[in-house]
């Protein structure tokens, strides 16, 4: 089962850690990056998270702006002391600054909880199915979203989209990395590549 | 300085790095330090980010000169080449001799691994010959008293900006060459080699990691603020010419 993975966006180093030791206590999950002022939010875009937890005060326009674009890739966490919500974003959870440690414990178990519930239901989350065994075999042999697209008759989206659930069920990234996966697998042949 | 290393034995390379070489006795950080010129402040500070991820004063990196920071830089990719990728490499040539049954297997993993090679390679090269100097020259014109006018045609050629855009993620297939090794490869009988392996992967990693935060979060925000400053003094200058 992949981790479950948590960016936090807080200027107090001692909230930042109160968080961190917090998320360390429920089993698979990790914090991958921590930001303590918002123009470095470039790292975003760069991590796949899964939760983003960000502290109210430090929303601003543009902000709320990347939040949205990016906002299918992870689910966002509201840190505040008086619990007003923020237009145009939906929040999975809202997090009290004066709450309790069992309260925020249980909050945070339940993000991660619905977060596991809804990729149970789409199949063994860590086997590919043979549509995305299919599009693997394809990037292995070297080619592009848009031959794979022509080629298997669907569109550069689906194609995309195809790779992202690989990447995310593998935990590969890179096409290097995804070839040695097709050979091992046999999905392909070490002779049919010349790319590697 | 002895006790550095028995709180966290990770912080050995970091001494490597600044020319510290063992037997220093009982001497004190301060006192190794003078004695090899070295920036106690800013070893210490390097230091103490090497060891511990969650440490990162940012704001007290960035009034080191730039001449330090690179240096550091610097020494961290010699160490790259020189020292974790041969050691990479020998174990993996290891772990071919060592197996029989799926030498192709490894075969696989020691390509993937050559052209992480390459691209390490020309990232770091890239970073020495165009990125350094760059940051170095901005730095010099920040501390002289007038503003050539050379200092702002460089600055329409490059900038750190192009850097920031350009500065690829060196560490992610290194990511996914652990993932492999852990969750796909089949297990190869010298077991012991294979976490060897993973464990230099896994330090080389983290190293890397720490390497491109003291580039995006010290260099460029330190070059950055020196750009703007200078741009200012020289419409200032030219207006009172
Ligand atoms: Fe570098
Ligand atoms: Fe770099």
């Amino acid at each position: 089962m992949p981790k479950s993975s948590f960016i936090i966006i807080e200027k107090s180093y001692l909230i930042r850690k109160g968080l961190i030791s917090l998320i360390d206590k429920i089993p698979n999950t990790q914090t991958i990056q921590q930001i303590d002022q918002t123009d470095d939010l470039k790292a975003l875009k760069k991590f796949d998270a899964d939760f983003v937890i960000i502290n109210s005060n430090l929303i601003h326009k543009e902000l709320i702006k990347t939040l949205m674009e990016a906002s299918d890739t992870f689910q966002l966490i509201l840190l505040s002391e008086d619990n007003d919500s923020v237009p145009g974003l939906s929040w999975v959870e809202k997090i009290d600054l004066n709450e309790s440690h069992n309260s925020i414990l249980k909050k945070l178990n339940n993000a991660v909880g619905n977060k596991i519930n809804s990729q149970a239901k789409t199949s063994t989350p860590d086997e590919i199915s043979d549509r995305e065994a299919d599009i693997l075999r394809n990037i292995a042999l070297g080619y592009s979203n848009k031959e794979i697209a022509d080629k298997l008759f669907i569109s550069t989206h689906t194609v995309v989209t195809h790779r992202k659930n690989i990447t995310r069920k593998l935990g590969i990234k890179t096409v290097p990395g995804l070839t040695i996966y097709a050979i091992l697998n046999k999905l392909i042949n070490i002779d049919d590549q010349s790319k590697l | 300085m002895a006790d550095v290393i028995h709180l966290n034995y990770f912080s050995l390379a970091v001494l490597n790095r600044f020319g510290i070489k063992l037997g220093f006795g009982d001497k004190t950080v301060d006192e190794v330090c003078k004695q090899y010129k070295v920036d106690v402040d800013f070893f210490l500070e390097i230091v103490n980010t090497f060891v511990d991820k969650d440490y990162f004063p940012k704001k007290h990196l960035q009034t080191f000169p730039v001449k330090l920071i690179t240096d550091y830089l610097q020494k961290t990719h010699n160490d790259y080449h020189n020292i974790k990728v041969p050691e990479i490499e020998y174990l993996i040539e290891k772990m071919i001799d060592s197996c029989f049954t799926q030498k192709d297997n490894i075969v696989l993993l020691k390509k993937f691994f050559n052209d992480y090679k390459q691209e390490l390679q020309n990232h770091t090269r890239r970073e020495e010959e165009v990125v350094f100097p760059y940051t170095l020259a901005i730095e010099k014109a920040y501390n002289s008293d007038t503003i050539d006018k050379s200092v702002i045609e460089l600055m329409e050629t490059y900038s750190i900006e192009i850097f920031q855009n350009e500065h690829d993620n060196i560490e992610e297939k290194l990511f996914d060459l652990k993932n492999i090794i852990i969750k796909y490869l089949p297990q190869p009988k010298d077991l012991k080699l294979c976490n060897k392996l993973l464990h230099e992967l896994f330090s080389l990693e983290q190293d890397l990691n720490d390497h491109a935060r003291i580039e995006e979060k010290v260099l460029v925000p330190k070059i950055r603020e020196m750009e703007q400053i200078i741009t200012e003094r020289f419409s200032g200058e030219k207006k009172n010419a």
